[in-house]
């Protein structure tokens, strides 16, 4: 079976420091795959890397055997990547509509019947359609940013630490939905919470100071307590 | 990169050559090229000062203006009601270097008050500054009973500073003084610091500097120099208008350091040279082809082609080619060995 | 009580006017995060090609579609060529407007000469109300209807239609919004010519309330709106909309009881804002 999305030998950059020396990393259709690493490893990194937000220096990046080095972001998108930022990159100034209109690339039935079946994902959302994104909660703003990936038939969605920063109960129903996702849509997913990791992802890549050093099976990865402490920190 | 402790002895040679030159020129050339060195002279420290905070601290300053407008009116209205005498130019000096401070302190305060990072805090530092830029230069025309508004103040300059030739080695003077100042401040663990919060603002603060505090000095340093250089200007022009508080006269600022190249200091000086001699070669032209009437769209036409195809200026340039060589040199011992 | 209305219709009117300017202005900003110095020639290009085409037709209407298409294409042209070469490198773009900006407003004086041309106002506009003992000029309220009818029309391109959407979303996070797969580029084109349109308009409607054009208002209206941008909160529409109306009051207010003191008192209420509340009077623009 290719590979939905391959990349090979990956250096990029920003400004005058080198962020990732290293990383190679392959994922097929369908797959649920976990990016793993201490902080500053270079995960949040290698995922801007990949929509072209932070310059690849050297090596590869292919989704479906297309070169995607070097296109403008907005093309990265359009190919059918989904991209959830650390930040969320939520639009405060807008309402949640009009954060999921703003991602629709077409307003058909097709579209919206896909938009309603996210929502039924998120009730929160549901409820607050109209209101002002700026009034939102974290784990709403993290919820907002998700569908905002989904919205659209993607083939792959990269999700950067949906974990970060939320309160249990919130990243327990965040692990749920995700869990829901991961099984019909292909996902990358930046984690440090490796039960949350764990949750979603079948398999994981390890990334240390910018070269992926591991990869494998993520029920493997549970038994591996010395690699889980060498890496991850976890306990 | 550019500014080391030591000089080479190369570079000492260098220097001391064109120091020798420059000390000719008065004695082999006419009146109106002695002006304008000696205007290069005292707008390259215009410049340099623009440089600190451009360069140094990455801070766009649209009102930077007001430093060097108020130091030529204060020689000018100095003179004019107290006599053209050389202890008044001293007073109109202290005065200058006092108001630049106060008013950089002022600028700072409310300048460097909001946190925030990025473009958007450059944005709205170069807004606010041009609105206070904007507030001195519309005092200045108002308060017609002391400047004399639109129309300008002329006036009579001491007996010492009325021969050009003279003039010129002080301009020359000056500017040596100055940049070897300046020189010193970048290079001093103030400078250091400054350079530290242009890179990251964030990490120069959990270092435990008080940013603020800083790029205070730093702007008080470059409003002093500002000033300095405006009276120096007052003196050469005998004339002072409101022209010399606008935005337009920031922007001549801006323009030199970034034909020179930012960050270098040295670079204003050939931002100065360059944009001066274009500027007087634009206005002779005029008498040549009466398209140069219109002489500023061949001047307004160097801001875009120097930032499109120069955007690290002479110095940039300079650089870049020179590391060229070093690389192919390199390149080519790789080969051989 | 006559001058009292006098005096609002002409600040009304004044501000208007400075609200084409400064709206544009204010998005661009928000937007781009430029700090357009082009705003002040587009205004005294779109007052030119005003006259040009008046006194060639002798219609009113061509003569401001003409003035709005120029400074539209000039615009794009601004932008497409220039200012995208250095977004996000402030210094740069401040030059390379100003660049254009002296080149623009020189090319103004090469083609209609140095000299202030002289304009009447369109007939069906010249003459004036009186009612009830107050004169009321009727190109004073055609300004007003015009601010009016475009700060609705920019309302709802903002806020009820997509592109409104993206352009306020991209005021906030433009690499978000190229995440999601649009070309803000396109988006910042359309923006930066639709400003430069309006700063067009308004030159063409200020050169026959003032009877004439000069190369020389482009800077002062232009220092005039970054007044209103920075009073009215730096980026927000409706900020330049309430900037715009009360610098516009308080001029023509001060400009009966204290003639002499119109400029003084716009610049201190600017550096009271500063003072006080940098972020803005009206700042509802997203901080960030």
């Amino acid at each position: 079976m290719s590979s939905l999305l391959k990349a090979s030998n990956v250096e990029s950059y920003i400004g005058l420091y080198t962020i990732l020396h290293d990383v190679n990393l392959e994922i097929n259709k369908g797959e649920a795959v976990a990016l793993l690493g201490r902080n500053g490893a270079g995960k949040t990194t290698f995922l801007k890397t990949l929509m072209n937000l932070v310059s690849t220096r050297k090596g590869s990046i292919e989704l479906e055997g297309r070169s995607i080095v070097g296109v403008p972001t907005h093309k990265i998108a359009k190919m059918g990547i989904g991209y959830v930022p650390e930040d969320y990159g939520v639009f405060d100034a807008l309402t949640i509509e009009e954060n999921l209109r703003v991602a629709m690339w077409k307003e058909d039935k097709e579209t919206l019947e896909r938009v309603d079946s996210v929502l039924d994902l998120f009730p929160d959302l549901k409820v607050a359609y109209k209101r002002m994104a700026s009034t939102l909660s974290g784990g709403q703003r993290q919820m907002l940013s998700i569908s905002r990936a989904l919205v659209n038939e993607n083939r792959i969605i990269l999700i950067d630490e949906p974990s970060k920063g939320l309160a249990p109960v919130v990243i327990e129903k965040l692990a749920h939905a995700l869990k829901a996702i991961s099984k019909d849509a292909t996902v990358l997913l930046v984690e440090q919470n490796f039960a949350m990791a764990c949750a979603v992802a079948d398999k994981y890549y390890i990334i240390s100071e910018g070269r992926t050093v591991n990869n494998g099976d993520i029920k493997d990865l549970m038994q591996n307590k010395e690699l889980q402490h060498k890496h991850l920190g976890v306990m | 990169m550019m500014i080391t402790k030591d000089f080479s002895k190369k570079r000492l040679i260098i220097l001391a050559l064109l120091l020798a030159g420059l000390s000719v020129i008065p004695h082999v050339s006419g009146l109106s090229t002695i002006t304008l060195f000696s205007r290069i002279f005292i707008m390259a420290i215009y410049a340099m000062s623009y440089d600190i905070l451009r360069g140094y601290m990455g801070f766009i300053n649209l009102g930077h203006a007001m430093f060097f407008g108020t130091g030529a009116y204060a020689v000018g209205v100095m003179f004019r009601n107290f006599g053209s005498t050389l202890p008044v130019f001293l007073i109109a000096i202290v005065f200058s270097v006092v108001f630049s401070s106060i008013a950089a302190f002022i600028m700072g305060k409310i300048v460097f008050r909001s946190g925030g990072k990025g473009p958007v805090v450059v944005v709205a530092g170069a807004m606010t500054t041009l609105a206070l830029g904007e507030i001195v230069r519309h005092t200045a025309e108002r308060w017609r009973s002391v400047t004399m508004g639109a129309d300008g103040l002329s006036y009579r300059i001491p007996e010492i500073f009325s021969n050009r030739i003279l003039f010129y080695y002080y301009a020359l003077i000056f500017m040596i003084v100055m940049t070897l100042v300046l020189r010193q401040f970048v290079l001093s663990p103030t400078g250091r610091v400054l350079m530290s919060i242009r890179e990251n603002e964030q990490r120069a603060e959990f270092l435990g500097y008080d940013t603020q505090k800083y790029k205070l000095i730093g702007l008080q340093v470059a409003g002093i120099a500002s000033g300095l250089s405006g009276v120096m200007f007052g003196v050469l022009n005998r004339f002072a208008n409101t022209e010399l508080l606008s935005v337009q006269q920031t922007l001549n600022a801006l323009l030199m350091t970034l034909v020179g190249g930012t960050g270098t200091l040295y670079g204003a000086i050939i931002g100065s040279g360059f944009v001066n001699i274009v500027q007087s070669q634009l206005l002779n032209f005029r008498s040549v082809h009466p398209v140069f009437e219109r002489w500023l769209l061949f001047f307004g036409a160097m801001y875009v082609i120097v930032v499109i195809f120069m955007p690290r200026g002479f110095v940039g340039l300079y650089y870049t080619l020179t590391d060229k060589q070093k690389a192919k040199v390199q390149k080519s011992a790789v080969g051989k060995s | 009580m006559d001058i009292f209305i006098t005096l609002v219709i002409n600040g009304l009117a004044q501000g208007a006017l400075l609200f084409l300017l400064a709206s544009g202005l204010s998005i661009i900003l928000g937007l781009m995060g430029v700090v357009n110095f082009t705003h002040g020639t587009l205004f005294i290009w779109g007052g030119y090609v005003y006259i040009w085409i008046f006194t060639l037709t002798d219609s009113f209407l061509l003569g401001i579609l003409a003035a709005v298409g120029v400074t539209f294409l000039m615009g794009v042209f601004f932008e497409k060529f220039f200012v995208s070469r250095v977004y996000g490198n402030v210094p740069a773009q401040i030059l390379i407007t100003l660049g254009l900006q002296v080149i623009f407003t020189d090319l103004v004086r090469l083609i209609w000469g140095a000299t202030p041309l002289t304009i009447g106002r369109p007939d069906f506009l010249a003459d004036t109300w009186i009612v009830g003992g107050i004169v009321i000029v009727q190109y004073r309220v055609f300004l007003i209807a015009v601010g009016v009818i475009v700060a609705f029309g920019i309302h709802l391109l903002l806020n009820k239609t997509k592109i409104g959407m993206i352009v306020r979303a991209g005021v906030q996070r433009p690499d978000m919004v190229r995440a999601l797969g649009i070309n803000i580029n396109t988006y910042f084109t359309f923006v930066f010519a639709g400003g430069a349109a309006l700063a067009g308009l308004g030159g063409a409607l200020y050169a026959p309330l003032v009877g004439s054009m000069a190369s020389t208002a482009g800077m002062h209206n232009q220092v005039l709106a970054f007044i209103v941008v920075v009073v009215g909160g730096m980026g927000s529409f409706m900020g330049s909309a309430g900037g715009s109306v009360l610098l516009g009051l308080m001029g023509s207010g001060i400009a009966w009881f204290a003639p002499g003191f119109a400029s003084v008192a716009n610049v201190g209420l600017m550096a009271i804002v500063l003072a006080f509340k940098p972020s803005g009077l009206f700042g509802l623009a997203v901080k960030k």
